[in-house]
């Protein structure tokens, strides 16, 4: 019986009906969760770029949101861009206030430039150069503008410069907008 | 069998039967998350539960399997338990998942755990299986753990997320040893101690 081809299919069967029943059951009691959890690391990486937002409202999905404060005034909006670095997409969080300037500036967690290099585009001194920058002043130095480039990662440097005003100039029609 | 003997199945894994260091199985995932001490620790947790699950239920139903398709079975149990990890990492450890992320489903091709699915929970008891998973995981730990200390303290400067060098070394570390040629230059490094305290015996 154990050696028979039969039972060679069925136990196969078996297994599979078994292993997707547990997993079923994990998926169900898990899933609440990691929703939840994904819905926060999303708040919460909304709020750093744009101080004093208590609320975000999508305006296109995954992309650009509407900000508010406690009171429900707008203050803003902010963007997700996701340039191409050295070593693959950047995800650049981008907060904008009323008067159309950066007011702060996030990079995704799942980034994958060179450790020391690229990555240290996640270092303060980096991202608090853009703040209060309009769309037009956000440039390198080294192509004539007025940033500061990470040395010997210009690459990531310029990426994360394109993508904060190529977002800028294909949202900030929503900051006159509703 | 008796109690001695038995022993000998946890404690070979450590060092005379260590997955790296002497079976040399399972490189890619270690060379690729001992970057940090805290990363290599984790992906040790999440192997050792991996481990666990796997030799035990292989060991409960190997009287059953047909042994023309056990591979087969084996790698379902196994993907089964690694997509258990990685829903509860996230739903659980998000912090712990953002770093681990990618290598979870990487276990699925872990050749540790298929290797001794294969070499020992097929052919042994439910405890006996029990104490190895325990044994070899408590190996891949420990090489681990040494690779993820000295990679962070030489690229980083720090220990766990501890400053444990002086400032100057910190605003200057040993960066090569975070890339992959540092891996394989430190795992080198292991190996050779390894047999030099070995030699002979194994």
């Amino acid at each position: 019986m154990l050696q028979s081809k039969t039972w060679m299919v069925l136990s196969l069967v078996l297994t599979c009906i078994v292993a997707a029943i547990a997993l079923s059951q994990v998926y169900g009691v898990t899933k609440p969760l990691i929703d939840s959890q994904a819905a926060d690391a999303l708040k919460a990486s909304l709020s750093e770029v744009l101080p004093g937002a208590a609320d975000f409202s999508e305006l296109e999905p995954g992309t650009v949101w509407s900000a508010t404060d406690a009171a429900g005034n707008r203050i803003g909006i902010v963007f997700k861009s996701t340039p191409r670095g050295y070593g693959g997409p950047i995800t650049v969080v981008v907060g904008v206030d009323t008067t159309g300037r950066i007011a702060g500036l996030g990079i995704g967690a799942d980034m994958k430039e060179t450790p020391g290099l690229g990555l240290r585009a996640r270092e303060a001194w980096f991202l608090d150069q853009f703040r209060g920058r309009t769309e037009s002043e956000v440039t390198m130095k080294r192509d004539n503008g007025t940033l500061d480039a990470i040395s010997a990662a210009t690459i990531t440097s310029r990426a994360v410069a394109n993508g904060v005003r190529e977002g800028m100039a294909d949202y900030i029609h929503y900051l006159t907008s509703k | 069998m008796s109690a001695p003997s038995r022993w000998k199945y946890f404690a070979d894994g450590i060092i005379k039967e260590n997955p790296v260091l002497i079976l040399m199985i399972g490189l890619c995932p270690t060379l690729a998350t001992s970057v940090s001490a805290r990363d290599a620790l984790g992906m040790a947790a999440a192997v050792t539960f991996v481990l666990i699950g796997s030799n035990v239920v292989v060991s409960l139903i190997r009287k059953v399997v047909p042994g023309s398709v056990r591979i087969p079975i084996f790698i379902i149990i196994i993907s089964t338990f690694v997509t258990i990890i990685d829903y509860v990492l996230q739903a659980y450890q998000p912090a712990l998942y953002r770093v681990l992320g990618v290598f979870v489903p990487l276990i699925v091709v872990n050749c540790i755990i298929l290797g001794r699915a294969e070499a020992f929970a097929y052919g042994h008891g439910v405890f006996d299986s029990l104490l190895d998973a325990l044994g070899k995981s408590a190996g891949y730990a420990l090489v681990m753990l040494v690779m993820g200390s000295v990679r962070e303290i030489f690229a980083a400067g720090t220990w766990f997320g501890y400053a444990v060098t002086p400032a100057w070394f910190r605003a200057a570390p040993v960066l090569f040893m975070i890339f992959p040629p540092g891996a394989f230059f430190l795992i080198g490094i292991l190996k050779g101690i390894v047999n030099r305290l070995t030699a002979g015996r194994v």
